[in-house]
């Protein structure tokens, strides 16, 4: 009833449990360390076993907690690219390469050139087409490969074919 | 469908990104439900006051290693605090500029770095109220109060801002704090 009203816990049931455990094993070590440091500044002595239980549990609780925090992150990007297959998989091409361009934060202008070299018009075109000089659609293309963090023109356009490539294969693994 | 009209003038249609994860979500919620039982439901004078108040400042201490470590929009990286672009984007505010941050926007991560460091602060002084050494003193616990003010002053401004900024930037930053999605306008750019 719960996952039917909101989608979004079933989807991403592992990475909140996660989180959860984040969060709950962040406060233990939090307890534990806390519990050490006030019985020692009370003259407790690290030749206590009973402080050095604590100490050590602390400590894992801690490594715990920060491995648990690569883990999660390791989760969602998995989770994001699955998204982006999905996505590219029921012909949301469109809407995906907005996504992209939001992503690498292009200005307007830089999204309408974005958009012509996807469909393989050369710069000479779109600098005739926008009446502009050739080198400024050229400086702007390369702010365009600076913020997509590609080489150029090709590898642009194989951000979205990889997509389109490995489209089918993640609704495959989701169904 | 306007899928050729998208793709030929360079304008946007609607579309939703993943920004908040579950872990910043979750944080987010349970520092809120912890400051409205603490403010409103709780003995002040009891046991369980002091509990949720430590678990108050955890919170925080979690989400402090997490904008170190965590995803791209929960990063401190993305929403530095800098008073000059807060006013920058004050300004761009008054001018009618409509763009769409994907993380906090300048005025609102001031916002946030000044709940984190008030919510501290509150945590800092109870428990300082409860040893042995400052039990007692006076500054301390109106250290304490002022705080908790203070904390009551930020929140309704950013409850405020929230409603403000969704009504601005057209995404609901709500409904993106539960299911951690930011629904964006067609034809707004992001930055
Ligand atoms: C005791 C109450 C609250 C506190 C202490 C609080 C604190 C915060 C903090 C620290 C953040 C930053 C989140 C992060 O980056 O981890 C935040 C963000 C946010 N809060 Fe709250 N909050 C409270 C109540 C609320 C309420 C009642 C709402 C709903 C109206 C709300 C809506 C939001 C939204 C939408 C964001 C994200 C803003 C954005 O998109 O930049 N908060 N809040």
């Amino acid at each position: 009833m719960i996952e039917r009203l909101f989608p979004i816990i079933k989807r991403e049931r592992r990475a909140t449990v996660l989180a959860v455990i984040i969060i709950l094993q962040a406060l233990c070590a939090m307890f534990f360390l806390a519990d050490v440091i006030i019985d020692l500044s009370e003259g407790g002595h690290l030749d206590d076993i009973h402080l050095v239980f604590e100490g050590v549990a602390a400590l894992a609780l801690i490594c715990g907690v920060v491995y648990l925090m690569y883990e999660l992150r390791d989760l969602l990007s998995r989770m994001e690219a699955m998204d982006v297959g999905i996505r590219a998989a029921r012909g949301e091409m469109t809407t995906l390469i907005d996504v992209f361009f939001d992503q690498w934060q292009l200005t307007p202008s830089e999204r309408e050139i974005a958009q012509f070299i996807l469909k393989g018009i050369s710069n000479e075109a779109i600098a005739q087409m926008r009446g502009t000089a050739p080198s400024t659609v050229r400086a702007q293309c390369t702010r365009i490969y600076q913020k997509a963090e590609v080489d150029g023109r090709a590898q642009l356009l194989s951000v979205f074919m990889e997509e389109l490539f490995h489209a089918g294969e993640a609704v495959g693994k989701h169904i | 469908m306007p899928m050729n009209n998208t793709m030929n003038s360079g304008h946007s249609g609607a579309r939703s990104l993943v920004v908040w994860d579950p872990l910043v979500r979750l944080i987010h919620w349970s520092l809120a439900l912890s400051i409205l039982l603490n403010g409103v439901v709780v003995d002040e004078d009891g046991n369980l006051h002091k509990w949720i108040g430590y678990v108050a400042v955890g919170l925080v201490g979690v989400r402090f290693v997490w904008g170190a470590v965590g995803t791209k929009y929960a990063r401190f990286s993305v929403f530095p605090l800098n008073p000059v672009a807060a006013l920058k984007h004050l300004t761009a505010i008054l001018k009618g500029v409509d763009t769409v941050h994907l993380s906090h926007n300048p005025l609102g991560a001031l916002m946030v770095y000044n709940i984190w460091a008030t919510v501290i602060v509150i945590g800092l002084t109870g428990y300082m109220m409860g040893t042995i050494r400052f039990f007692g003193i006076e500054w301390v616990e109106k250290a304490h109060e002022i705080a908790f003010s203070w904390l009551l002053v930020s929140i309704a401004l950013h409850v405020g801002g929230v409603i403000f900024d969704t009504w601005r930037s057209g995404v609901p930053l709500v409904r993106a704090m539960i299911n951690g999605r930011k629904r964006i306008p067609k034809d707004r750019t992001v930055n």
